[in-house]
């Protein structure tokens, strides 16, 4: 535990936040759209849990445009 | 002028509906502010994982300000890159196939018009998220390590900034000809690929190319001078962009008319 003291957050902390505004975006916006492209609680699943690229990747191929 | 106002109001609509917007910026910061913050955190990370033998001591040299700042340009000249081209690689030919291209183009607007509407957006897009991203990374950079004087940091974001517009205007032309988006984005990478091979292993013959303008700004944040050749790839670079741009014009034309 003592590595995570170490750690100064005040210089992580907007790295968090960013991720988790992505992840939330990526969120909303697959709840909105009309259809993605492929099963929708897959791309939940990615954008969830595929950490830093999950919501880039969902961006990119997810929607159908 | 009033109707190219209206095609790139368009343009920026559409791309607020796709979040674009909000997600590629983020992500640009993302990918250039992790550079830094790794390799300042790289002895605890190592320590952290653990698995090494009681004792072992590591000497790691601790990277100068500007070693970081070249890291995240080198992010960005891959996965930076690579989204450019993914997310230019459906603009016209995306349209085209969904028939809003048709749609548009039956209504007495000019070709060039629609062309350079698509290419400013992408521009204004891909800046902002280019300035956001290395502007924080300059910053992170500047309170983890030192800070790298501004005017350094102003000079190398331009020049590499070339190299980014003559990609947008590459994934532009391909738009023009090539029907699907993702043939458009196959044959930018390879082209991008292709040239930046050519030109890094056969450095002393093409010094001029535009493809080593990540490298000349790599040596300026890290060594403090440009090279001599910079000038001679900064000026191939605006010909190719204004080529490319006129050649999409025309052919999206043809094309359009045939």
């Amino acid at each position: 535990m003592e590595i995570l003291e170490s750690i100064n957050w005040a210089i992580i902390a907007p790295i968090v936040i960013i991720q988790l505004i992505l992840m939330a975006v990526a969120i909303i916006d697959l709840v909105k759209i009309e259809k993605a492209n492929g099963p929708k609680w897959v791309w939940a699943l990615v954008i969830l849990f595929i950490n830093l690229l999950g919501p880039i990747i969902y961006f990119i191929f997810g929607r159908r445009s | 002028m009033k109707q190219w106002v209206t095609l790139l109001k368009k343009e920026m609509l559409e791309l607020a509906r796709n979040f674009k917007w909000i997600w590629v910026p983020l992500t640009f910061i993302l990918i250039t502010v992790k550079e830094p913050l790794t390799l300042y955190y790289l002895p605890q990370i190592i320590d952290s994982l653990g698995g090494l033998p009681e004792g072992a001591v590591i000497e790691l040299p601790v990277p100068s300000a500007g070693e970081a700042l070249a890291a995240s340009l080198s992010q960005l000249n891959t996965i930076g890159v690579l989204i450019i081209v993914l997310i230019a690689m459906g603009s016209i030919a995306g349209e085209r196939k969904s028939g809003v291209a048709g749609l548009i183009l039956v209504k007495p607007v000019s070709y060039a018009g629609f062309v350079t509407a698509k290419w400013t957006s992408l521009m204004m897009l891909i800046w902002l998220s280019y300035f956001l991203g290395y502007f924080l990374s300059w910053y992170y950079v500047g309170i983890l390590f030192e800070f790298i004087p501004f005017v350094d940091f102003l000079q190398s974001f331009f020049v590499y900034g070339i190299w980014l517009t003559l990609i947008i205007t590459i994934v532009i032309l391909f738009n023009t000809f090539i029907k699907s988006p993702g043939a458009v984005g196959f044959f930018t990478i390879g082209i991008i690929v292709l040239l930046t091979l050519l030109s890094t292993s056969l450095s002393h013959l093409m010094e001029w190319s535009p493809a080593l303008l990540s490298a000349y700004t790599n040596t300026f944040i890290i060594g403090g001078n440009f090279p001599d050749e910079l000038l001679p790839s900064i000026i191939v670079s605006v010909i190719a962009i204004t080529i490319s741009m006129i050649a999409s014009i025309a052919i999206f034309k043809r094309r359009e008319l045939a």
